[in-house]
């Protein structure tokens, strides 16, 4: 029982990493988006160099996102207590 | 499923447990020496379509360097290229069919991470002496010296971690995707692996420039080596 | 949660063989053929702008010939021009020089027939005076011709300077050239009115001399007097000579 329970908290806990793990990151790659396409829409001819960084942007924002699921994993797969 | 975090020996090579991230490894090596030694065997000054584009990868870093660095970058060219090459043809690596990317395993990123660590320090104690390297953990001020030296090693964790997730999810949703839909529903995931794949190659590449250059520091005209966090 | 450090180990070799290769055999030639390229790219523009400044100084020295060319021929044009300026100008001055002379000729030949015109005309004239008083005295007695002049020529000789005086007709006869006959009563009195006015006597020897016309010439060897219309006309010719 003691076993099964820690289970069931490490899935509730890997869901709930992953869940609000992503909320911070999907606003910041909202306002990130938001502010390239205005900065596209001023600027037309710096576009490529905008993306550019745009997307490294997004992958480093995605990381935090990617955190919480290799935390997530770990409850799930390498579990210490489990 | 598999287990993503573990890891179980293909066979033994003498006393040596070999695992499927060397094997690959040791293809991506053979697939990017013979290659590279191939291409270079017979260099003209007016290139071909390989040369061409050869040029083309070798002046793009070398721009990168300088802009980052400030610097002659004809001595940290190779590992930096070296870096984003093997990277890109590792993550690429999961379009062969049953080859996991060796970057989907935590070990070959902390090889990655531990050799840029090495290099970090290696060129800021070159560049700057023992002592010189030593005094810019107290940058600001003495106080900062522990979170200066925290910092070392959380970067470097980060860098294992960023690139290590990245990867291994990507093929982790991709391995749930195929065991539930099988046929075509992947072929989306896999083309935003390879964009993201690239991505990670080109972030560490960056990373691994921002802290070499901030090791060596910035007596050479005003060099904007700003800090990028993860 | 498994760390297979033999991954990790043989990663980092690998990574690092990796490394070692790719810049043995990748970036280093290529790094060294992108600088070969440089230099030659320089090399080549180098040769390109020395090409271009060989080029240039070319055209430099093509255009100075040029102007050279323009500015001799400016020259030749312009000394030809001269030439033919001060040819013309000498033709001109020539022709007229010589229109000139050719004028001044004419004027001096109109000039010269005028006064040979004159003098023939003077000549007529004289002679047709001459002609008229002889004809005119032709009408008179022949004594008239040769006695109303006695008193002049004695007057005449009374005004000679007193040695010529002294000297006339004293060792010879003292000839005397008559216009008419004259007579021995003409002579004589002829004779003692030159005795008296000689103050020593005196003989004559009388010629007839009809170019005369009229009046008595003493032609004496040391002095000669003249009292006739022959003399008369003749200075009077003289005098209208001397006028024009």
């Amino acid at each position: 029982m003691t076993a099964n329970l820690v289970e069931i908290v490490s899935i509730l806990a890997a869901a709930l990493a992953v869940s609000f793990g992503a909320i911070g990151p999907a606003l910041a790659e909202g306002r990130a988006v938001a502010a390239a396409m205005d900065a596209i829409a001023r600027q037309p001819e710096a576009a490529g160099t905008l993306s550019r960084t745009l997307f490294v942007g997004l992958a480093m924002i995605e990381t935090m996102a990617i955190y919480t699921l290799v935390i997530a994993l770990l409850l799930l797969f390498a579990n210490p207590f489990a | 499923m598999d287990n993503p975090l573990t890891l179980e020996p293909l066979f033994h090579l003498g006393p040596v447990p070999i695992t499927a991230p060397v094997l690959v490894t040791w293809a991506i090596l053979a697939l990017l020496g013979l290659g590279s030694w191939h291409a270079t065997r017979h260099l003209s000054l007016t290139p071909g379509r390989l040369q061409t584009v050869l040029e083309l990868f070798v002046t793009a870093v070398d721009t990168q360097l300088r802009d980052t660095l400030q610097r002659d970058p004809a001595r940290f060219r190779a590992l930096i290229g070296t870096i984003f090459l093997f990277l890109l043809v590792a993550n690429w690596s999961s379009l062969v069919p049953g080859v996991e990317p060796p970057t989907a395993r935590l070990e070959t990123d902390a090889a990655l991470a531990l050799i840029v660590f090495a290099a970090t320090l290696w060129h800021g104690i070159s560049a700057q002496g023992l002592k010189g390297y030593l005094a810019t953990f107290a940058e600001p001020s003495w106080v900062m010296i522990p979170l200066n030296v925290i910092e070392q090693i959380t970067r470097t964790f980060s860098l294992i971690v960023r690139l290590f997730g990245n990867v291994m999810s990507g093929v982790f949703v991709i391995g749930i995707l195929l065991s539930l839909a099988g046929l075509l529903v992947p072929i989306p995931l896999m083309a935003l692996d390879l964009l993201t794949g690239a991505v990670q190659a080109y972030i560490f590449a960056v990373l691994a420039t921002v802290f070499i250059g901030a090791a060596i520091g910035d007596q050479p005209p005003a060099a904007s080596t700003q800090e990028t966090r993860p | 949660m498994s760390f297979d450090w033999w991954t990790l180990g043989l990663q980092t070799v690998n990574v690092l063989v990796l490394l070692w290769i790719l810049s043995h055999f990748l970036f280093r030639p290529i790094s060294e053929m992108l600088a070969r390229r440089q230099a030659a790219a320089t090399d080549d523009l180098a040769h390109a702008r020395a090409a271009r400044a060989d080029a240039e100084a070319a055209r430099a020295d093509a255009q100075a010939q040029e102007a050279a060319v323009a500015a001799r021929r400016a020259d030749l044009l312009s000394s030809a021009r001269q030439e033919a300026e001060t040819t013309r100008r000498s033709l001109l001055e020539e022709a007229r020089q010589e229109v000139e002379t050719l004028r001044a000729d004419a004027q001096a030949k109109a000039a010269q027939h005028r006064i040979a015109a004159v003098h023939a005309l003077q000549d007529e004239a004289a002679e047709l005076a001459a002609d008229i008083a002889q004809r005119l005295l032709s009408r008179l007695p022949e004594t008239a011709r040769t006695e109303g002049f006695i008193d002049g020529l004695v007057a005449a000789i009374s005004e000679l300077p007193e040695h010529t005086r002294a000297g006339l007709g004293a060792d010879a006869p003292l000839p005397v050239r008559a216009a008419a006959e004259m007579s021995a009563a003409e002579t004589g009195s002829l004779a003692a009115r030159l005795s008296e006015v000689l103050g020593h006597p005196v003989t004559l020897s009388v010629r007839s001399d009809p170019t005369l016309i009229a009046g008595l010439e003493l032609d004496a060897p040391h002095a000669v007097v003249r009292n006739h219309l022959r003399a008369d006309l003749d200075h009077i010719r003289q005098e209208l000579l001397k006028h024009d």
